[in-house]
C-alpha cells in the first residue's frame, strides 16, 4: 500500500512537471499516431496481398499490434524513465546513491519512482487499434478469452518490468555495457506474430527473451480462447522473472560501492 | 581542396574516436538491421517461394547500414548544450564536423554490419548479379547523401524545438514506410505506389536496393535522386541561415 501511495505521488508530480511543457504534448500526440501508423500500415499492405500472415488473420494481427502498443506505452510511461540508460544515469552519475539513502525499497525507487505521463497518450491509438481488431474479428471474444487476456497482459507487464531490471542489473558487473539500443531494437520483434519467424528465433522469442508473451500470446488468447497451460506458463514466467530480477538487484547492490563521495 | 583536406582529417579523427565504442556501434548495427530483417520475415511468410524477396531485403539491409544518419545526436545535442558555438567560431564550415561524424559512423556500421549481411545472404541462398550491384553504387552514394541531408535538415529544428528526436523520428518513419523497408514499393496499393516512387524516401532506400537486386534503368533513378538532392540542398541552406540567426548562446 505504501508503495502504491508512493507510485501515485510520483506520478502526480511527474504529471504536473510535464504539463508545464504543453507544446511537447502536441509532439507526443503526433508521435504516438505516427508510431502506430508505421506499425499498422505494413500489416494493412500485407493483407492487400494475402488473407493471412503465418496463420494470423487481419483481425488477430490488429489486436496484436494494439496490445503491443498498450504494453509499450505502459513501459514508456512507468519503466523507461527510470531504467533507460541505467549504466550512465544510475551508476556513473551516482543517482543510485540517493535512492539507497531513502526510506523505501531501492528496487522500487530505481525502477518505478519516475514516470512520463505524456507517454500514456500512446494508449489511446493502441486501444483504438485493439478495438478495430475486435470489431472486424469473425468471432467475438468470450468471457474466458477476455479474462485470460487481462491476466496475460498483467503477466506481460511484469515480464516487461523484470526484463528492464535485469538489463539494468548488468550495469553492476559491466558499467560500460550499454544495451538500451539493442533492447529497444529487439523489442520491435514483439510487434508481429512470432509465427512469422524461423523456428530457432521463435524458440528464443518464446523461452529466452519472451517477446511472445508481450503481444502474441495475449492476442491469440483473446480471439482464439484461453488455454490453462498457456495462462499458467505466463504466470510462472512472470513470477520467475520478477524473482530473478529482485535477486539480481540484491546481488548487484552487494557489488556496488558507490559513485559519489 | 582545403575543405576536402579538413573533411579527411575530421573523418580520421571521428573513426579513431568511435573505435573505442565498438560495442555501442554493434548495438547501432542491430538497430539498423532489425527493421529490414522484420520486413524480410514478414514478406517471406507471405511469399515463401519467392527468392527475390530475400535478395531485395539483403540489399535493403546493406543500403540501410551504408546510409544511416544520426545528426539528431551528433548535431542537435550540440545546439542544446551550446557546444555548437565552438564550431561556429572555427574558420571552417560547421557542416564539416557533422559530415565527418556521419561518414565515420557509417564506415563503422558498414564494417561491423557486413557479417550480418553476409550471414543473411548465405543462409537464404541469395545470389546477386554483380553487374547490377556495381551499377547501383552511384545510386547508393546519392541515397546516402539524401538521407544525410534529410536528417540534417530535420535536426536543425533543434534551433526552434526541444523535440528534435520526435521530428527526426517522424522523417525516418516516412523512409521506413515509403522507402521500401516496410514493404517493397511494388507491393503498395496503386496510388500509394505512385506517390512513393516519386518521393525522396524511395530514392533514399528502396531505389538503390532494387537496382542492386533486380537491375533496371539507372539513368531515371539517378535523375530522381539528383532532383531531390538539389531540393534538399536548397532547403538545408535556407534552414541553416534561419537557424543560425535564431541561435543565441551565453557563457565563455
Amino acid at each position: 500500500m505504501k508503495l502504491l501511495n508512493l507510485l501515485g505521488a510520483s506520478f502526480s508530480m511527474s504529471l504536473r512537471r510535464s504539463m508545464a511543457f504543453r507544446i511537447n504534448l502536441v509532439f507526443d500526440v503526433l508521435l504516438a499516431f505516427v508510431g502506430l501508423g508505421t506499425a499498422v500500415a505494413p500489416v494493412l499492405i500485407v493483407f492487400t496481398q494475402a488473407d493471412t500472415l503465418a496463420g494470423w488473420s487481419k483481425a488477430e494481427t490488429l489486436v496484436l499490434i494494439g496490445t503491443y502498443q498498450l504494453i509499450t506505452g505502459l513501459r514508456g510511461t512507468f519503466v523507461d524513465p527510470n531504467l533507460s540508460w541505467f549504466p550512465d544515469n544510475g551508476i556513473r552519475n551516482g543517482k543510485l546513491d540517493s535512492y539507497l539513502l531513502q526510506p523505501a525499497p531501492s528496487l522500487f525507487l530505481a525502477s518505478l519512482s519516475l514516470s512520463s505521463p505524456l507517454t500514456l497518450i500512446q494508449l489511446v491509438p493502441g486501444l483504438g487499434v485493439l478495438g478495430w481488431g475486435i470489431a472486424v474479428a469473425d468471432v467475438r471474444p468470450g468471457p474466458a478469452g477476455v479474462l485470460g487476456y487481462l491476466l496475460l497482459v498483467a503477466a506481460a507487464l511484469v515480464v516487461t518490468w523484470a526484463l528492464s531490471v535485469l538489463l539494468a542489473c548488468l550495469a553492476f558487473w559491466a558499467p560500460k555495457l550499454q544495451l538500451d539500443v539493442f533492447y529497444h531494437s529487439a523489442w520491435q520483434l514483439g510487434r508481429y506474430p512470432t509465427d512469422i519467424f524461423t523456428r530457432p528465433l521463435r524458440v528464443v522469442l518464446t523461452y529466452v527473451f519472451p517477446m511472445a508473451l508481450i503481444a502474441s500470446v495475449p492476442s491469440a488468447t483473446l480471439l482464439r480462447g484461453a488455454h490453462w497451460p498457456v495462462l499458467l506458463g505466463a504466470v510462472l514466467a512472470a513470477t520467475v522473472l520478477s524473482a530473478l530480477a529482485a535477486t539480481a538487484w540484491q546481488a548487484g547492490l552487494r557489488r556496488y560501492t558507490g559513485a559519489t563521495s | 581542396m582545403r575543405t576536402f583536406v579538413l573533411l579527411g582529417f575530421r573523418i580520421r579523427q571521428e573513426v579513431l574516436e568511435w573505435s573505442g565504442a565498438w560495442w555501442f556501434l554493434a548495438t547501432l548495427v542491430v538497430q539498423a538491421v532489425i527493421g529490414p530483417l522484420i520486413g524480410l520475415f514478414v514478406w517471406s511468410a507471405v511469399y515463401p517461394d519467392d527468392p527475390t524477396i530475400a535478395r531485395y531485403y539483403v540489399a535493403i539491409i546493406l543500403v540501410t547500414l551504408m546510409t544511416e544518419s544520426f545528426e539528431q545526436h551528433t548535431f542537435s545535442e550540440r545546439i542544446y548544450d551550446g557546444t555548437i558555438s565552438h564550431e561556429l567560431l572555427r574558420p571552417q564550415p560547421v557542416v564539416i564536423g557533422v559530415l565527418g561524424a556521419n561518414l565515420a559512423i557509417r564506415a563503422w556500421l558498414t564494417f561491423l554490419g557486413a557479417p550480418v549481411v553476409l550471414l543473411t545472404g548465405l543462409s537464404l541462398g541469395t545470389g546477386f548479379d554483380w553487374r547490377s550491384v556495381l551499377v547501383s553504387l552511384p545510386a547508393v552514394v546519392l541515397a546516402a547523401a539524401l538521407v544525410f541531408l534529410l536528417t540534417f535538415l530535420l535536426s536543425m529544428t533543434a534551433f526552434w524545438t526541444q523535440r528534435v528526436h520526435a521530428v527526426v523520428g517522424f522523417g525516418h518513419s516516412l523512409i521506413f514506410l515509403f522507402g521500401g523497408t516496410a514493404a517493397p514499393v511494388g507491393f503498395l496499393p496503386d496510388l500509394w505506389r505512385q506517390v512513393a516512387e516519386l518521393s525522396p524516401f524511395y530514392a533514399m532506400s528502396g531505389l538503390p536496393a532494387e537496382l542492386a537486386a533486380y537491375g533496371g534503368s539507372v539513368w531515371s533513378a539517378l535523375a530522381l535522386q539528383l532532383f531531390w538532392l538539389v531540393v534538399l540542398l536548397a532547403a538545408v541552406g535556407l534552414l541553416w541561415r534561419a537557424g543560425v540567426r535564431r541561435y543565441t548562446a551565453v557563457g565563455s
